[in-house]
């Protein structure tokens, strides 16, 4: 089976070139597209399917590429790269379905590019190299690029300047870092590479990771390209792109520099803790859907962040099922954002609400979404936080009960957001615009899935918990040591 | 009795020195492209001077490659001036300087 | 059938009629909607009975059974199964609920007659319903946390239930937001919990709690307590449960007064062991008690909402069951919990009946001499206020009476305390209860009321699906105390003793005196109620004007909105609002644009060496080739 590894990103390449390549009027051509991604689904259902979750690294495939720099082709999924990758595979198409029916124009080269982001995500996370994994890190940008600045809103193109810029900044600093790395190992393999103490290099490559997720205080970013970027990109860009830097965190980061990592661990835990407050506070001032989701998402991504940081196994294995979560949950966010603009025409609170008057679907889906966002117990993204915030309260009593407080401002920004869908009244009410009819194909799947893991989060922590994450970061010293 | 391989070098560097001396001071593109053909051949001379002083055939092969290339060059510059010509604008290098920082 | 599978049925049905509406609602009639939602509690109410029969064929000390579905949640050490406990205490807790919970679902048929989207309503109901029982029957502190969470979804959606009015989308956030701050709590005894003995089972964690350090026990209990407090609107964690009453008449009924609320006494009786090794937190819980049922007594007097009172009622009534299980007398609390829930839920509904007659005015100024149109309630209502003012033999005598003669037998300060401050409620509660009812029920008959009640003469009180279900409540307001005759029986204490023990025994004298006074106080308040309302005289009107500044503090609820106010959300929003123009703007995304420009000025800085003069860049070539051609010879030599 190790040609799996490879069919999950070549498959989505080539259907991408296909695509591009058709000639523009070519009938079928979006349910080509789709019907690529949905094998890709497959594949990726096939992968979970035959993933053994008792064994670590599966499905690797390992080739020289140019030995005389010590470059391989080397990929391979773990429970990680399981649960990202099926992540990837299945919000990619239900993100396209979402562009389909909003009418994208150009079609051709929004398919194509699509289809391409799909392949360079799905690269980075099956990754088992240096190069290759930074091969898909910044490949992903380019169809990013084209995204954002060819199919956004009305102020696309300074946003999109933005994100490239500072994202290249860390990418420049990530690069610097990996070839520092590859030549004083001899090779870029994950496996030749042995445990560095360099902090500059840590923090170098980290610098990529912290603006990719993204760590208070490099989140400049984000609101403006969360608000410009066409709705299902936005949803990509925050549920699944913004995982590639905890991602590699997980992956190169933590593993790599142990010793740095655990010296500068007082520094992002408490960015991690302060991009939590103090962006759960922001999204609860927000001025419109996508704001407050942008927010939330910073928080929430502080929370993974922290989990990591903390050092114990329960915080890992919450942070990797908080990636899957909230990649869901932005997922579905965004798109129900997207849904709201293209029917009804408007962003601001000022100017939308009251919209759950005859429209049940929708209120029934504004409102499950938003408790399974902010984690009403019970929820996926509960399990989630109960296992980071465990963690983080091991490490130290008082970062787990300050991270607590986040839950309290999740639940305060949550509600001001349906309310402000759902029920606020405004000076003109929204009477045209039909409830939720076959958007449910893009909606439901997504909600359903946050409803299983819901029921049961073990389907996910199981298979991730037997990563080795041995040498993750050094078990804190400090337990709970409260109240004695 | 031919010349010795000084009186090559020589030459060879006179008729380079005119050739950069033809780039750095004359504005007339069709001009300086032969300026650049004058300090190739300078090239070429020297190259072919120096294989039949060294008694081997390296520096012929190496004086019809640059020949291939000028000949590619002269086509692309050539090309160049013709179409600066058709559009109109001056034939002055100095005043073809869209691409200044 | 065994009793685990049983409970497992209870938990089931109430989800399954929340799915089928979910799914079908849309396709079927309202008729066949609402009976489902009410069929599918019926179930589990069969089921809790099927429970109990089981638990009782089993020898007392043999009554604990767990059962676990699947393991819910794994990661590093931790490993927790959704698993549920069926025992004496959650027996008795789901016979309440699925009890009342059927009842009230049954009345709900014939309230929400009408309503656009009673399907919703049904759906809302049954997920509190299975919420709650989720809650009790948790035998995983990590479950108990999922229902509580749930039930106070349940509470948001239903207090919000009617969303075009803007207040009941207020009240709702509200309750949601205080409840999160108890969610919070409970997470963070968790944390501790699990720190300490690696586990969150209820019952191997009880086991283990002796040998925790006593700090640590201090701690999860203290914040035990706070998710208790915030769950059962006590003091200072009181102020969402008065707006709550936003929701309709049932919901205040079902959860504001019979289970949900009641949920933070259960918690507290259900961790006997960690605050029995805790004293200092068992007292506070007693304190907090006090505190809030002399309080809200206080506040109800002024309440001119009818539901409000009720509501201040609960609050209090809620109170006296925190000061039972803080002084250790757990099965009277559990008893008291019990009884309550019959005569509140009886008095809710009752006021729904009036609050429906009258085409939903809540305001008691405006009613009066109700009792000549609606006489079957008023019965009804009296037999409620009645058992709530603790006049025998109606089931609030039994059980408060309970409580303060083991605030007797605790014979130290807070034992007195208890018994002090209860009886003293006691003469607030009959006063404050027979207020309502003198002002609703008697009297000549407002023209308001008048015009209200001949516009539905005829119609009898309401449709039978309200009338049958109150009248069962009424029942059970009159017999259920009979489960506790002092010196005769003590079954719901023995039933309960091997799970949730009592700490002290009130002696028969103890009883005797503690009976003796509190319905004596009952009855001066019941005297008192009629002086002043009753005669209609102007008797209330002097009274408020020589306690004007009094009713003025009690009006306004003693300030706790406006100084949560000033205290949290302006600083909140002030901070969030200043930050975004000190911090957000200028330095994170400034220091991005500081990126950028650093670029910029690099390139216009770099770019001015390119003029673009073919010329220059060709002398620059030709001084570089000689530097090299120098550096070259001078190598050489």
């Amino acid at each position: 089976m190790s040609w799996l590894s490879t069919a999950l990103w070549v498959l989505p390449a080539a259907a991408a070139v296909l695509v591009g390549l058709a000639p523009a009027k070519l009938w079928g051509r979006s349910a080509f597209a789709i019907a690529a991604m949905l094998a890709n689904l497959v594949l990726a259902l096939i992968a979970i399917g035959q993933f053994d979750s008792s064994k670590g690294l599966q499905f690797a495939e390992s080739r020289h590429w140019v030995s005389d720099l010590g470059l391989t082709y080397h990929v391979g999924i773990d429970g990680l790269s399981l649960v990202m990758v099926a992540l990837t595979a299945f919000c990619v198409p239900l993100a396209t379905a979402f562009g389909l029916w909003a009418k994208r124009e150009n079609l051709r080269g929004y398919l194509a590019l699509m289809l391409a982001l799909e392949a360079a995500v799905v690269l980075l996370f099956v990754a088992r190299d240096l190069i290759v994994f930074y091969v898909g890190f910044e490949a992903m940008l380019v169809p990013l690029i084209f995204l954002i600045g060819g199919w956004g809103g009305t102020r696309r193109v300074r946003a999109t300047i933005r994100f490239v810029v500072y994202t290249l900044v860390g990418s420049l600093l990530l690069l610097i870092s990996v070839i520092t790395l590859g030549l004083s190992n001899g090779t870029f393999d994950l496996d030749g590479i042995s445990a560095n103490t360099s902090p500059w290099l840590f923090l170098a490559m980290i610098a990529a990771f912290a603006i990719k997720s993204p760590l208070f205080p490099f989140h400049g970013w984000v609101p403006e390209a969360y608000r410009e970027a066409p709705p299902e990109v936005a949803g990509l860009l925050s549920g699944v792109i913004s995982k590639a830097g905890t991602y590699g965190m997980i992956r190169f980061a933590l593993p790599i520099f142990q010793e740095p990592s655990s010296d500068w661990r007082w520094l992002f835990v408490t960015l991690a803790l302060a991009g939590l407050l103090w962006c759960s506070l922001m999204a609860f001032r927000q001025p419109d859907s996508r704001g407050v989701i942008a927010y939330s998402s910073i928080a929430q991504m502080s929370l993974i962040t922290l989990g990591l940081f903390v050092g114990s196994g329960e915080a890992y294995t919450g942070s990797v099922f908080q990636m899957v979560n909230h990649g869901l949950l932005s997922m579905l966010l965004f798109l129900l954002a997207g849904f709201v603009e293209v029917r009804f025409g408007e962003t601001a609170f000022a100017r939308i609400g009251s919209l759950a008057r005859g429209r049940a679907a929708l209120a029934t889906i504004v409102m499950a979404t938003g408790m399974a966002a902010l984690a009403v117990p019970g929820s996926s993204l509960f399990a989630s936080e109960f296992l980071v915030l465990l963690g983080a309260f091991r490490y130290w009593w008082l970062v787990g009960a300050i991270a607590s407080l986040a839950i309290v401002l999740a639940a305060m920004y949550m509600l001001r957001w349906i309310s402000a869908v759902l029920h606020d009244r405004t000076a003109t009410p929204v009477r045209e615009g039909k409830d939720v009819r076959w958007e449910a194909l893009y909606l439901v799947p997504l909600l359903a899935v946050v409803g299983f893991l819901s029921v049961d989060p073990h389907a996910v922590t199981a298979r991730v918990d037997c990563d080795s994450h041995a040498g993750l970061v050094a078990p804190a010293s400090t337990g709970s040591e409260i109240c004695r | 009795m031919s010349p010795g391989i000084g009186s090559w070098i020589t030459l060879s560097a006179a008729l380079f020195s005119i050739g950069l001396a033809g780039v750095m001071l004359r504005r007339n593109p069709l001009v300086i492209l032969l300026s650049l053909e004058i300090m190739l051949n300078a090239g070429n001379l020297l190259l072919v001077a120096m294989a039949r002083y060294l008694g081997n055939n390296e520096g012929h092969v190496l004086a019809l490659v640059v020949m291939a290339v000028a000949a590619a060059e002269v086509v692309v510059g050539l090309g160049l001036i013709v179409a600066l010509a058709r559009r109109g604008s001056s034939l002055d290098v100095d005043d073809l300087k869209g691409l200044a920082g | 059938m065994s009793a685990t599978t049983l409970a497992w049925i209870v938990l089931a049905a109430p989800m399954a009629g929340l799915f089928y509406n979910l799914i079908v609602g849309s396709s079927v009639s309202r008729k066949h909607a609402t009976w489902a939602a009410c069929a599918s509690v019926l179930v589990s109410f069969a089921a809790a009975v099927g429970v109990l029969i089981a638990l009782l064929q089993r020898s007392p000390d043999d009554r604990q059974l767990v059962s676990t579905g699947w393991t819910w949640l794994s990661g590093g050490q931790l490993h927790e199964g959704f698993s549920i406990l069926v025992d004496p205490l959650s027996a008795v807790m789901l016979l309440v609920v699925s009890g009342v919970g059927f009842l009230i679902h049954a009345y709900s048929v014939g309230y929400m007659h009408g309503d656009r989207e009673e399907k919703r309503f049904f759906a809302y109901l049954n997920l509190f319903v299975f919420s709650m029982l989720l809650l009790v029957l948790a035998g995983n502190f990590l479950i108990l946390l999922i229902g509580w969470g749930l039930v106070g979804l349940s509470s948001y959606l239903l207090i919000g239930y009617w969303w075009e009015r803007p207040a009941a989308v207020q009240a709702a956030k509200k309750a949601f937001v205080m409840n999160a701050i108890g969610d919070v709590g409970i997470a963070l005894a968790l944390f501790l919990l699990w720190g300490h003995t690696h586990s969150l089972d209820v019952l191997g964690t009880f086991s283990a709690v002796d040998s925790l350090p006593g700090s640590t026990t201090t701690w999860i209990a203290g914040l035990l307590l706070v998710g208790a407090i915030a769950k059962s609107a006590q003091l200072p964690l009181h102020t969402w449960l008065p707006d709550a009453m936003e929701g309709p008449t049932p919901v205040s009924a079902l959860i504001h007064a019979a289970t949900m609320v009641t949920a933070g006494v259960y918690l507290v009786a259900r961790c006997w062991p960690i605050f029995r090794a805790a004293p200092e937190v068992s007292d506070l819980t007693a304190l907090i008690g006090v505190a809030t049922l002399t309080m809200a007594g206080l506040i109800a007097l002024v309440q001119t909402d009818i539901k409000r009172v009720i509501a201040y009622s609960t609050m209090s009534q809620i109170g006296y069951m925190f000061c039972a299980v803080g002084i250790g007398a757990t099965s009277a609390g559990m008893f008291h919990l019990v009884t309550h829930a019959f005569f509140k839920a009886l008095l809710f509904l009752g006021a729904g009946v009036v609050i429906h007659a009258l085409a939903d005015e809540q305001d008691i100024r405006k009613m009066g001499g109700l009792g000549r149109y609606l006489p079957y309630t008023r019965t009804l209502m009296w037999i409620g206020a009645l058992a709530l003012a603790g006049v025998p033999p109606f089931a609030g005598f039994f059980s408060k009476d309970q409580i303060l003669a083991a605030g007797l037998a605790r014979a130290d300060w807070v034992g007195y305390l208890v018994f002090g401050f209860g009886l003293a409620g006691a003469f607030v509660t009959a006063l404050y209860t027979f207020r309502m009812i003198f002002i609703v029920f008697h009297g000549e008959p407002t023209s308001f009321a008048r015009t209200h009640a001949e516009k539905h003469a005829g119609h009898g009180e309401g449709p039978f699906s309200m009338i049958w279900t109150i009248s069962v409540l009424a029942l059970g307001a009159v017999t259920i105390g009979f489960l506790e005759l002092p010196g005769v029986s003590h079954a719901m204490r023995t039933f309960l003793e091997p799970v949730a023990p009592n700490a002290l025994e009130a002696s028969t004298s103890q009883e005797t005196l503690a009976s003796l006074l509190a319905v004596s106080l009952g009855v001066i308040g019941i005297g008192a109620a009629w002086l002043l309302y009753g005669r209609r005289s102007d008797a209330p009107r002097k009274v408020a004007e020589q306690t004007a500044p009094l009713e003025s503090v009690l009006q306004r609820k003693l300030g706790f909105d406006e100084l949560y106010d000033w205290a949290f959300h302006r600083p909140a929003v002030a901070l969030a609002r200043g930050g975004a123009r000190a911090w957000e703007g200028p330095v994170v995304t400034g220091s991005m644009d500081l990126v950028g420009a650093t670029g910029g000025w690099l390139s216009r800085v770099l770019g001015a060496g390119q003029s673009g003069l073919v010329r220059v860049y060709a002398l620059v070539l030709a001084l570089g080739l000689a530097a090299l051609a120098a550096w070259f010879m001078a190598g050489a030599s």
